[in-house]
């Protein structure tokens, strides 16, 4: 080999691994430093009373003073009383429930799930997400990652 | 042209030199069809235009934008009719950028040696989209919020990798203020600079490589 070329080929790898460490600093940096590992919290929602008898109740839950709130359902089906999470499993739009079809409808695409949380139809790969619920001295908590 | 151009032309030479790609023969037997791409660049350039006025009253920050859209419709002298033409070109320019890709697909004007000019223009339609879908998060109204969370989340149903790409386009989690703020930055800076290298790389090869006969 002869001096130049060697040289030339010593250049032409600074170059590149100058681009390359260059490339990964700049997406490091551009990644986010800390992405928060979200804990669950349990929040006073309301009392044992106040759960449904029957049916789907929505309640919108204040979860900071700067009246930030989360939306949960509660739902009473077949002496089982649980907390739904209207995140759709699809793309992540809120769900509603419609008492009419007695389903949770997706706005976005049209996903379906029955009063459980099990899809019935659309594009949603999973069940709604079942949220910790613990009725403890007459107060009910639900569980939620924000 | 006028002497006031003949005396900035005469430090800086750039008339002669381009006088054989200005003043170039083009084929026989060319339509409107062959107008879409200076129309795209007719809309890109408003779109400049419009979108440097903007940002002087934009405030990128969860608790300003949707105030600061509020204001510029109301209250900026003609903030709604500048917000309009920027809405309205982006538009246009998706759709002239599409017919444009049309007619040289029709007119297999792709074919070498304008290979890399197709791959250039499809490289800046698919920025033209990034710029439509990060613009479109901007007002942070319900509509922008639910749409962007709608477009990330797709990120995330890469295998393996999808919470990490999520990560990566929303800087964090869900949808907030790094997103708001990594969307202006993308859509105000890196787009238009990536775009206006493309496009000078598009109408390069176009002059060196003249206008492919019309069919």
């Amino acid at each position: 080999m002869r001096r130049r070329d060697f040289l030339k080929g010593v250049v032409k790898a600074v170059l590149v691994s100058m681009a390359c460490i260059s490339s990964s600093v700049a997406a490091l940096f551009i990644y986010p430093a800390s992405v928060k590992q979200r804990e669950i919290t349990m929040y006073e929602c309301l009392s044992e009373e106040e759960l449904p008898r029957r049916g789907v109740r929505r309640l919108d839950i204040e979860i900071d003073n700067k009246g930030r709130r989360a939306a949960v359902f509660i739902v009473a089906h077949e002496d089982k009383c649980f907390a739904l999470s209207p995140v759709c499993t699809h793309l992540g739009c809120l769900v509603s429930f419609s008492r009419h079809g007695n389903a949770f409808i997706c706005p976005c695409h049209g996903g379906k799930y029955d009063v459980e949380g099990n899809v019935i139809g659309g594009p949603p790969p999973r069940a709604l997400t079942r949220l910790p619920m613990r009725v403890d001295k007459g107060k009910v908590y639900i569980g939620l990652k924000v | 042209m006028g002497r006031v151009f003949d005396w900035i032309d005469g430090k800086f030479h750039v008339k002669a030199p381009h006088k054989r790609f200005l003043q170039r023969r083009i084929p026989p037997g060319l339509s409107y069809m062959y107008c879409l791409g200076g129309a795209s660049l007719f809309f890109y350039l408003v779109l400049f235009a419009t979108g440097l006025l903007l940002s002087m009253y934009y405030i990128p920050s969860e608790t300003e934008a949707y105030d600061s859209i509020l204001r510029l419709q109301r209250e900026v002298n003609l903030g709604w009719f500048i917000r309009a033409i920027h809405k309205w070109s982006a538009t246009f320019l998706i759709l002239f950028i599409l017919a444009h890709t049309l007619r040289v697909f029709y007119s297999k004007a792709y074919r070498s040696p304008k290979e890399l000019n197709w791959v250039v223009g499809c490289l800046t339609l698919v920025l033209s989209f990034a710029s439509g879908f990060t613009g479109y998060l901007l007002p942070w109204d319900q509509k922008a919020y639910w749409a962007t969370e709608v477009g990330t989340s797709m990120a995330g149903t890469v295998p393996g990798v999808g919470q990490f790409l999520i990560n990566f386009v929303r800087g964090g989690f869900d949808v907030s203020q790094a997103t708001l703020i990594r969307f202006y930055s993308i859509h105000v800076l890196w787009l238009p600079a990536g775009m206006s290298i493309l496009l000078w790389s598009h109408f390069h090869m176009v002059k060196r490589q003249g206008i492919k006969k019309p069919l």
